[in-house]
């Protein structure tokens, strides 16, 4: 049953330059874990960014979890769309500990729902000893699994990674691509993740998609 | 896009935020244009003759002052920066922030001092006549002229270029001089080839702070008596009563200010100012040795003397002079009265500034972006043509207010707004709108975009993103603005003394009141807490910006 549901997507930054992204329709079935791949200014954070409503495109409709996110007539504004992202650089708030980081998203539950949302969490990404630390007391990988529960303790309806790995150094990948499927798996959560490398893709996603620069009706299935 | 989607966007952008920031830049336009307006309104007789006799010798006394004082201080301010960045020589690591401390000394104060110093009666030329019986030949050494008050203003406005084009020379231009050096560019070549064109947009910014200081400059260039379209104004203004011609006049200056901005922009055309907040490496600098050293240490220490000890320590010993008399609660008064009329326009300036420094940030639409960029053009807008423009929206309101404050039983034909602490503030409002602003947009930018949108996702909506991360995170950028702006707002002269209440005195008008009456003894309590408090708050951003670096 289709889960998430894209349809004649299509978006520019500029009135005056061909679009970014145009026509663009895909489908998501529940717990699937999709990778998109393709070149560097192809529009992938793009299409990410779309989905979570911080971009307004011209035209399309985007629905998840039978909730309509846009069409031509309704907007919902990013803070109500219960969608996850997990940022190139993470975002990690500075000001904030790893435990207030994570229980960010989670104002909207009581109080004692939350601290055992966060003691989930911290368990999933395997971070419960470092809860008081800053994210600059963090590694690249640790920040990386913070970002990942920070995402993920609001119960979002779907997943967005933006090239999670780009800032990793190469001989980390390997094990953290096996925690990072581990994470996704035992969370059994929807996945939208973008990479321009191949190798993640083939490791984590089940399907993927690769999306092309300014080619009208710019997407293919691989 | 259809209809509905056009509603869609005007929602979307349609938020508190937004329509507070657009409020707040209508509110501080509203006088400015007003005053513009008058360039098209019918004229009284009396603007004709002003016209005729005086208004070329006031554009003229005008241009000299930007003219003379803005190529000396530049002068000035650059080879100052250029030595403490490019070379060591003695007492270079005090001098680079102790070159900034005249800033902490309104020039109005230094004008009446220096004046003093240097009068018949006056300490220098009593010492020379009693010590070693030499008598002067009178105007030789008086700074009573033109001349004297561009040897003020450049003493006291010159930080600004040495700070800019410092701060510039350090970050950014180790690159190009060290190839520079490589290619056996030395000293003279080296500073002119290299130094003064690859921070000219420095050197620009520098020298128009300098120049919108000069054009705004009431208190110096009516102290020696120079006439110019500032000083013009006050006089049309409280000597003839005629409010319309000051307006008139007010409206010629903002001509000269526009053009000035337009000059400004065409010079620094290609230019964009490299903002980019990666650390450069910083330029190693070249000991300078015997003789060389000897006079760079030597100029340092003479434009340091002139421009802060020299006058400071003789406002010390004037102060002594009259402590008991001058120490009464009165003082205290006028200090409260200072700093609380400062603080709170600070406050509702900061306000501000956070609102429409968040609408910018979250909208692209480029209205938006204009206003709030109308906002800040208050520091180019001289005090006087603030206070103007502000008095006369006052009355206007007054006039429509008249039936509500009748029927809250105020009385008949009340003036309201424009006889209370209201207009002053607004006044501080406008005129500083810029510090306020500039110091927190500089800290917006340094939070990455992802950290709010980051927020959104996590089901935060603006305000308490606002509130939970953008706030927490701006804290520096606030305190800085606070200090930037409030010190501003104590030194200021001309705005305070035209549209303060009858009964509301402060440290600088009163100050400027008894210098003015020749009572110069009396003047110097009141300067030294002033330029204590200017002091104290340059000190602090020195220290926060040592900080920063570390
Ligand atoms: N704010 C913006 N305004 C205008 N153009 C933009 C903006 N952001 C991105 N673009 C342009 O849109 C195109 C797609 O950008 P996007 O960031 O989606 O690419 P990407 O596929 O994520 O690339 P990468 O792999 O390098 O991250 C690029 O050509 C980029 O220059
Ligand atoms: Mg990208």
């Amino acid at each position: 049953m289709t889960y998430v549901s894209i349809k004649n997507l299509t978006f520019r930054y500029n009135k005056r330059q061909t679009p970014i992204i145009d026509n663009l329709s895909f489908a998501m079935n529940k717990g699937e874990i999709v990778g998109i791949v393709g070149a560097s200014g192809s529009g992938k954070s793009t299409l990410l960014r779309i989905i979570a409503g911080l971009e307004q495109p011209e035209q399309g409709t985007i629905e998840v979890d039978q909730k309509m996110m846009m069409d031509d007539t309704c907007w919902v504004e990013t803070e109500q769309r219960g969608v996850g992202m997990v940022f190139q650089d993470y975002a990690l708030f500075p000001h904030l500990n790893v435990a207030d980081n994570i229980g960010f998203g989670m104002h909207k539950l009581k109080r004692s729902e939350r601290k055992q949302r966060l003691q989930e969490m911290l368990e999933l990404v395997q971070m419960t000893d470092y809860a008081k630390r800053y994210p600059h007391e963090l590694s690249g990988g640790q920040q990386q699994r913070v970002a990942m529960a920070r995402a993920l303790a609001p119960k979002p309806s779907i997943l967005l990674m933006d090239e999670p790995f780009s800032n990793l150094d190469a001989h980390l990948k390997a094990n953290i691509r096996k925690e990072l499927l581990q994470i996704l798996r035992r969370a059994g959560i929807t996945c939208l993740f973008v990479s321009h490398d191949q190798a993640d893709i083939e490791a984590i996603c089940e399907r993927e998609f690769c999306i092309t620069a300014n080619s009208g009706g710019n997407f293919c299935s691989c | 896009m259809n209809k509905r989607r056009l509603f869609i966007n005007l929602q979307k952008r349609m938020n508190v935020w937004t329509i507070v920031s657009l409020t707040g830049a209508a509110v501080i336009l509203l006088p400015i244009l007003y005053v513009l307006s008058g360039l098209i309104r019918p004229a009284n007789d009396n603007w004709e003759s002003v016209k005729q006799f005086l208004l070329t010798d006031y554009v003229i006394g005008s241009l000299k002052l930007v003219l003379f004082t803005g190529f000396f201080a530049t002068s000035i301010g650059v080879v100052l920066a250029w030595l403490v960045v490019g070379y060591t020589f003695p007492l270079r690591k005090w001098f680079r922030w102790a070159l900034m401390l005249p800033l902490a000394v309104p020039p109005y104060i230094a004008a009446y001092t220096y004046a003093t110093m240097t009068s018949y009666t006056g300490f220098i030329q009593a010492t020379l006549r009693n010590q070693f019986d030499i008598h002067v030949t009178p105007g030789t050494i008086e700074v009573m002229s033109t001349r004297g008050a561009v040897f003020i203003l450049t003493l006291f406005l010159f930080p600004y270029v040495f700070m800019i084009a410092k701060m510039f020379l350090e970050r950014q231009s180790a690159v190009y001089i060290e190839n520079a050096r490589l290619l056996g560019h030395k000293r003279l070549s080296l500073f002119f080839n290299v130094v003064l064109p690859i921070s000219r947009p420095a050197i620009i910014a520098g020298l128009m702070l300098v120049v919108f200081e000069v054009l705004s400059d009431y208190g110096v260039a009516n102290y020696f008596g120079v006439q110019t379209l500032s000083t013009a104004i006050f006089q049309t203004w409280f000597s003839m009563y005629d409010v319309d011609s000051a307006m008139r006049l007010a409206a010629w200056l903002m001509v000269v200010i526009i053009g000035i901005f337009v000059l400004e922009r065409y010079l620094r055309r290609n230019q964009q100012y490299n903002t980019s907040m990666k650390q450069n490496k910083p330029l190693a600098p070249k000991p300078l040795k015997g003789a060389a050293a000897f006079g760079a240490t030597a100029f340092c220490m003479i434009v340091f003397l002139l421009s802060f000890v020299i006058p400071v320590v003789q406002l010390i010993v004037w102060a002594t002079w009259t402590y008991e008399k001058m120490w009464s609660a009165d003082l205290i008064e006028l200090a409260l009265n200072s700093l609380s009329g400062a603080a709170i326009a600070t406050f509702v300036i900061l306000i501000l500034a956070l609102l429409s420094a968040k609408t910018v940030r979250t909208m692209s639409s480029w209205p938006a972006y204009l206003l709030t960029k109308l906002m800040t053009v208050g520091y180019a807008v001289p005090g006087a043509i603030i206070a103007i423009g502000v008095l006369a929206v006052c009355i206007q309101l007054d006039k429509w207010l008249f039936p509500i404050y009748a029927s809250l039983g105020m009385g008949k034909g009340m003036l309201w707004l424009s006889t209370s602490l209201f207009m002053l503030l607004a006044g501080y409002v406008i005129r500083f709108m810029a510090t306020g602003y500039n110091a927190i947009e500089t800290g917006y930018d340094k939070i990455p975009r992802s950290y709010s949108e980051a927020a959104r996702t996590l089901g935060h909506g603006p305000a308490s993103t606002f509130f939970k991360i953008e706030l927490p995170l701006l804290r520096g950028s606030i305190v800085t603005g606070f200090i930037l702006t409030f010190v501003e707002i104590v030194k200021e002269l001309p705005i305070t003394m035209l549209l303060r209440p009858f009964n509301f005195d402060t440290l600088a008008a009163r100050t400027y009141q008894f210098a003015i009456d020749e009572r110069i003894y009396e003047a110097a309590l009141p300067s030294l807490l002033l330029i204590s408090i200017s002091l104290f708050s340059v000190l602090c951003i020195l220290n926060i910006e040592k900080e920063k670096t570390k």
